[in-house]
């Protein structure tokens, strides 16, 4: 993960912020908030947007609050903050992305569909191939279980209704997959 | 040595894909970001484990929909060739079969033979999809459907969307459709059940049919419905019996739209979903005018120029499509 370490911590610009607990954990934990943060957002860039958010919210509370348990309370608002995005993407998210059609721009009646360079087209193509050749190596309810929750976008509780099987089965299929994917895309 | 280093890895590795996977659940709390916390410090392979999980998952985010289609292009090939029963009901002419045909999409669920399948309509499309037990189910526009046959139940879980059930009677198999937070189930029959926006409606033709609350909704009550009923399920949970004529309900298979005394916005919602070609509403106002009447679904200008017999509205071109203006 090279971009992690591109992105450097933004830290204090003067050693005043640290003056507050909360502020210090905050700073202390950023990365790591990141992380956590990072598996339920799009890309690392919208972590890094809603640890963002998380920062600007720190600042927008009692000053004088009595935290006594800073980092906990780090974790509960960001587990919040994902609570909230969760919501918002509910409505707009790409699960309507079957339906490619529809964001092409129609023009004069014809359809204008951006294309990329051929060469990067091309690579592009044979990247989607390798990691479709990666999930359909998978074994048959790994697979199905991989598929359903992260390409088709349903929740672990709709895979597992999909799939005739508990909600904690579904996330250790899951976890082997993400296992055995990240280190078959690695070789 | 070695062989140390390379368990250890394999040990990080595997823990990195557990919190990965277990970060995915519905609900989060701070007892599981300080564990988290805990684990990403417990051991220097940690960090660099969970995120080389998280750069394969974020490339998966990033090309889902790429990725799903390579999967299933050559199921696709396949099932073109092998699956007759794969019939298409395209209703209406000209530009709406058109889109029909332009926009299909199907993703069986499973590269090996499919217990659980999933069907997706996009827009303008309806599919009649006829299940291994004999059953027909008829996919209205914009609907996603998951159909788990297993030997001792029929499960479907219907998503955003509209379906009319045809089921082949099985006392020994009843058939379940779980749609927002109800369950619909049968033993044999034929119903219409609708779910949009969280807006839930059960339409019975034919049989009985009992619709109640899954564990998760906050409310609600057990009914039976017998042909020519309707259950409207509101986002709150409100909860509504009415007297229809189901073939009203069902014409949607049949090309045609029925409405009695409802908005304006909801018919264009509905054409929206019939056609590729997008209709939109200029002015607020025009959304509230209730439409009664059936609307034939043939093509997007045929419909707006019928509209504007009946409204006093008309339509200009827009970037979308077609923009509606009163009169």
């Amino acid at each position: 993960m090279k971009r992690g370490n591109a992105v450097a911590p933004s830290g204090p610009s003067g050693r005043a912020d640290i003056e507050s607990p909360l502020l210090g954990a905050f700073f202390e934990k950023r990365q790591d908030l990141v992380l956590f943060l990072a598996a339920r957002t799009r890309s690392m860039e919208s972590a890094e947007d809603l640890v963002q958010d998380l920062y600007l919210k720190l600042h927008s509370m009692e000053p004088g609050a009595d935290v006594r348990a800073p980092v906990a309370l780090l974790y509960r608002m960001a587990a919040n903050l994902l609570v909230d995005q969760a919501r918002s993407a509910q409505r707009s998210g790409r699960r309507n992305a079957q339906w490619r059609l529809e964001t092409r721009v129609i023009m004069g009646g014809e359809d204008v569909v951006s294309e990329p360079a051929a060469d990067e087209a091309l690579a592009q193509k044979q990247r989607t191939r390798l990691l479709a050749e990666a999930v359909s190596a998978l074994p048959p309810k790994m697979g199905q279980a991989f598929r359903l929750h992260k390409l088709e976008g349903l929740s672990q509780a709709q895979t597992a209704q999909a799939m005739g099987v508990s909600v904690k089965m579904v996330e250790q299929h899951i976890a082997a997959a993400i296992k055995n994917l990240t280190q078959r895309l690695r070789a | 040595m070695t062989s140390m280093v390379a368990e250890r890895e394999e040990r990080a590795a595997a823990e990195a894909s557990a919190w990965l996977a277990r970060l995915q659940r519905a609900e989060l709390t701070e007892a599981d970001g300080l564990e988290f916390d805990a684990w990403l410090a417990a051991a220097p392979d940690n960090r660099a484990a969970y995120q080389r999980a998280l750069s394969a998952w974020h490339e998966f985010e990033a090309r889902a929909d790429d990725v799903l289609a390579e999967i299933t292009a050559p199921m696709r090939r396949a099932a073109n060739r092998n699956m007759p029963m794969r019939r298409w009901v395209i209703v209406g002419a000209g530009g709406f079969a058109a889109a029909a045909a332009v926009a299909m999409t199907v993703l069986p669920s499973l590269m090996v033979p499919a217990t659980v399948q999933t069907y997706v309509t996009g827009k303008g499309q309806h599919r009649r999809v006829t299940l291994a037990d004999g059953s027909v189910v008829d996919l209205n526009a914009e609907t996603r459907l998951t159909v788990r046959l297993a030997r001792s139940e029929r499960q479907v879980t219907l998503g955003d969307g509209e379906a009319i059930f045809d089921v082949t009677h099985d006392k020994h198999r009843p058939f379940t459709v779980a749609a927002s937070d109800r369950v619909v189930r049968v033993v044999g029959t034929q119903f219409d059940v609708k779910n949009r926006q969280g807006d839930l409606m059960v339409t019975v033709a034919r049989g009985k049919v009992q619709v109640r609350p899954t564990d998760a909704a906050r409310s609600g009550r057990a009914f039976l419905l017998t042909p020519g009923q309707r259950l409207e399920v509101a986002p709150g949970g409100a909860e509504q019996l009415k007297a229809v004529d189901p073939q009203e309900t069902f014409s949607w298979r049949a090309g045609r739209l029925v409405y009695r005394n409802q908005p304006l916005a909801d018919v264009v919602a509905d054409l929206n979903r019939q056609f590729v070609q997008q209709t939109e509403i200029g002015d607020p106002e025009l959304a509230k005018i209730p439409i009664t009447g059936v609307i034939v679904l043939d093509n997007p200008e045929a419909v707006v120029a019928r509209l504007s017999l009946m409204l006093p509205v008309k339509s200009v071109p827009s970037e979308r499509g077609l923009l509606l203006l009163r009169k």
